[in-house]
């Protein structure tokens, strides 16, 4: 359903993957491969429609699994195009093999990672272990809150990525379920403010298979003498120093967006109602809506709580985070996943990093809830920011939903 | 260009009767008194044994490259080398050159002289009567392809008597420049085609794939310059077990959807690149370094997936099998799938066999493709779907298939029993082709 409204763009009434389609169309992107999987399937299918109908101008290829999907879109935009997929859980882990290869090739796309939890056991239902798992892998990780925020994300993360002086890989997450099927009204931006924003898109400059500028592409580099070493260094360098660069980026992107839509989202880390806050919950992805909830509530009592929300979790943007962190005595991370080596969530221990790189330490709680599908409600937050207030840091994670 | 004509000297018939050396000091003083005259010399080896002193007609022939003032030259016409007594110094540096005796100083006329094959009907042949002399026309193929440039680097390090370095080269000679070749890890990049540390193997545009994604990565290649309008060949040079193993589901699945891609598969039945371990396509028995043999275990417990066949049950635009040893069918075979890989899938499967990791001397690969072949083995087919399978080298008459597995070391230990296997398994197979014949 349509309303033309005094807003920029229509109306649309969308649920989160047919926001992340829209999105994706108005990026134009040359080619789209696809595989279904729960609860990423909607999207794809929403775009194969597209294509179909030709509202899309797009090659489509459906290929046989995760795997070839993303190899296929790496061919792809080595002859020069502009690439997107989707997946999620089990059909990132199957992608795993060219998913760690394509930020070393600096091929720039946007892929949706539309977050689930991991077998096993055996589970269909959101989670952020799936993204989680492969945090360090080179590719840029933004989180959204909204089903807004992801149709607005998708496209800003052809910008990202496509910088010259960043060419990196960008997964736009997007919470399994709450996301993935919640319906609600957005704004469908304008299509040619859209290739304005986007501009002219050059994604093989830096290394092509095309007969017309012969070279090799990925050559054997490395090995324990003569040019080897030090060039794969210059290699691994350059990753992580665009990873570093794409903070600054991302702010400016995310900027020149609001200047075009009146939308601001916070490219690195939201501050919500933190200034004179004495304590704060670090959340991510869609959770932030029922703590943002449970923050007010208590707000309208009296106490003074915020929430620090993460967009941007890889690269971490520590100096955000810290600047955040230094409003408030303590602080709770709420994670949905899992990390087991450190028993703890993995967000936990970017914050006590965060901490420590910027030379304070503070009380630092970790939470894990939402696995595999479980309600992240008002009262659950209630009760961990009950838990940060008394001050106490417990040796291991507290378990949001152990009881429910 | 034609085909050139040379001569052939077999030393084994030649009976050392002197026949074609009065011949040719006929042909080319009008008498036959002085044998010294004759641009062919046959010259006692050992008792009862003869070799022939005689111009080879050379591709990259010394004599030219001595020759300091361009008398000699290779004729690209009809392929002798000619001498030019206009602009020749007399400073003998072609009879220095050159390791066959092929050009000589002859005092009676001042000058060198060597053989010009009497303009296409050389007297000497005529005269042979133990058919020790020959005039054969050369392969047509090297006189096409030969002049095509080499698109890989020169210096490529594969082993020794290994024959895919050879087939890589004709392959892209054939194809030519506008490609994008695909070589996912194993001997092919092993031997430095894509190359080391910031250096290319190959003229042409070449990338490592993982071992398993070759065919989707090329398949979204190609598409995105099919959406470009240009047409651009996409080619996998792979091994087996990138094809037959972890990759196997890229490629099938890229059969399925029509992609337009020339896959070519070298067949040397394992991961000879990294040690010699087996594959799904290594034949049953075989040695391999994960196969071993032992009190407990005889080599490879299972018969070898037939990728050719399943290819071809995958309706796929045109699949072959091929060997270097016929060249020419090779290169009829590469034509069709060249062609067909314009609109469909095309899958070119290659035996290759490999001295260092199947155990025989490098001398005698050739050899043993051709025995391959001729016991039956492996058989050489093409196929294309409204047209069937045909037979291109059908052996109606094998040679026993234990010469070819005695020729081989990786099943030296073979028993009676893992031998008749083989051979129950390759009946079976062979019946199972004709049945797909037309």
């Amino acid at each position: 359903m349509t309303v033309q409204t005094k807003a920029k763009g229509k109306i649309i009434v969308v649920d989160g993957n047919e926001a992340a389609a829209k999105g994706v169309a108005l990026a134009r992107p040359d080619v789209v491969a696809v595989y279904p999987i729960t609860p990423q399937s909607s999207l794809v299918e929403a775009l194969s429609a597209m294509i179909a109908t030709g509202e899309l101008d797009a090659e489509l290829m459906n290929v046989e699994g995760e795997h070839s999907v993303l190899s296929a879109l790496q061919g792809a935009a080595l002859a020069g195009a502009r690439t997107y997929t989707a997946t999620s859980g089990p059909g990132l882990a199957f992608m795993f093999e060219p998913y760690i290869r394509q930020p070393g090739l600096r091929l720039p796309m946007v892929a949706s990672l539309v977050t689930r939890d991991t077998l096993t056991p055996q589970c269909v239902w959101g989670g952020h272990q799936d993204a989680m798992l492969v945090r360090e892998c080179g590719w840029i990780h933004m989180y959204c809150e909204t089903v807004q925020e992801i149709l607005d994300t998708v496209i800003m993360g052809y910008k990202v990525a496509e910088h010259p002086e960043i060419m990196l890989p960008v997964n736009v997450n997007h919470d399994g379920n709450y996301l993935s099927f919640g319906v609600t009204s957005c704004e469908l931006p304008d299509q040619a403010m859209v290739d304005d924003f986007l501009g002219p898109k050059s994604i093989n400059w830096h290394a092509a298979l095309d007969p017309e500028r012969p070279m090799s592409v990925d050559p054997l580099t490395g090995n324990a003498g003569g040019a080897g070493p030090s060039m794969f260094v210059r290699y691994r360098k350059g990753q992580t120093d665009a990873m570093a660069r794409s903070l600054q980026v991302i702010c400016d992107v995310h900027a020149d967006w609001a200047k075009r839509t009146g939308r601001a989202h916070a490219p690195l880390v939201e501050e919500y109602r933190l200034d004179d806050a004495e304590i704060a919950l670090v959340t991510l992805g869609s959770m932030t809506g029922a703590a943002k909830d449970c923050c007010d509530a208590l707000r309208d009592a009296g106490k003074r709580v915020g929430i620090i929300k993460v967009k941007t979790y890889r690269p971490f943007p520590v100096q955000a985070m810290a600047r955040a962190l230094s409003k408030v005595k303590a602080v709770g991370v709420v994670d949905r996943s899992v990390s087991y080596g450190w028993n703890s969530g993995p967000m936990h221990h970017d914050v006590l990093a965060a901490m420590a790189k910027s030379g304070f330490v503070k009380p630092c709680v970790s939470f894990i809830g939402g696995l595999a599908g479980a309600d992240m409600t008002q009262s659950h937050f209630e009760r961990a920011f009950d838990i940060v207030a008394k001050g106490d840091v417990p040796p291991g994670p507290i378990w949001m939903n152990e009881k429910d | 260009m034609s085909a050139y004509n040379s001569l052939t000297y077999n030393a084994s018939l030649c009976i050392g009767c002197g026949e074609c050396m009065m011949a040719c000091a006929k042909a080319k003083t009008g008498s036959a008194d002085d044998l010294s005259q004759s641009r062919i010399k046959i010259v006692v080896a050992e008792e009862g044994k003869y070799e022939a002193a005689l111009c080879r007609q050379c591709g990259d022939a010394k004599c030219v490259m001595n020759c300091p003032s361009g008398a000699l030259t290779k004729n690209q016409a009809n392929g002798l080398i000619d001498w030019n007594a206009d602009t020749c110094v007399n400073c003998l540096l072609c009879t220095v050159g050159c390791v066959y005796g092929g050009i000589t100083f002859e005092a009676s006329v001042g000058h060198v002289a060597k053989c010009d094959t009497c303009g296409g009907d050389p007297a000497c042949v005529k005269v042979c009567k133990s058919g020790a002399l020959g005039y054969v026309t050369t392969a047509a193929i090297y006189n096409d392809y030969g002049k095509e440039e080499d698109l890989f680097a020169p210096g490529l390090a594969a082993c020794q008597g290994c024959n895919s370095e050879l087939m890589i080269r004709h392959v892209l000679r054939k194809v030519g420049k506008n490609v994008v070749v695909a070589a996912p890890p194993g001997c092919i990049p092993g031997m430095g085609t894509v190359g080391y540390n910031g250096k290319a193997g190959a003229k042409v545009p070449i990338f490592h794939p993982l071992l398993t994604n070759t065919a989707s990565m090329l398949a979204g290649l190609k598409r995105t310059y099919e959406r470009q309008g240009r047409e651009v060949t996409a080619l996998a040079l792979a091994g087996d077990g990138g094809a037959s193993d972890v990759g196997f589901q890229s490629l099938s699945g890229a059969a399925e959807r029509g992609e337009r891609i020339l896959f070519i598969c070298f067949d040397n039945e394992g991961y000879m690149n990294t040690g010699m371990q087996a594959s799904s396509a290594t034949s049953f028995g075989s040695w391999t370094s994960t196969t071993p043999v032992g009190d407990k275990l005889q080599g490879k417990r299972t018969d070898a997936k037939n990728m050719p066949m399943v290819m071809m049950m995958h309706n796929a635009a045109y699949v072959a099998t091929a060997s270097s040893v016929y060249m020419e069918d090779f290169y009829e075979k590469l034509d069709k799938a060249l062609e067909a890989s314009k609109k469909g899938f095309a899958y070119l499967h290659l035996y290759a066999p490999c001295p260092s990791g199947w155990r025989f001397p490098a001398g005698l690969t050739i050899d043993i493709c051709r025995l391959m072949v001729e016991s039956n083995f492996v058989t050489l087919w093409d196929y294309e779907p409204d047209r069937g399978l045909v037979f291109t080298h059908p052996t109606d008459k094998p040679k026993p298939l234990e010469s070819y597995l005695k020729a081989i070391g990786k099943y030296r230990h073979l028993a009676q029993e893992q031998v008749d296997r083989i051979k129950k398994l390759l009946e079976d197979r062979l019946a199972m082709l004709k049945r797909f014949a037309r």
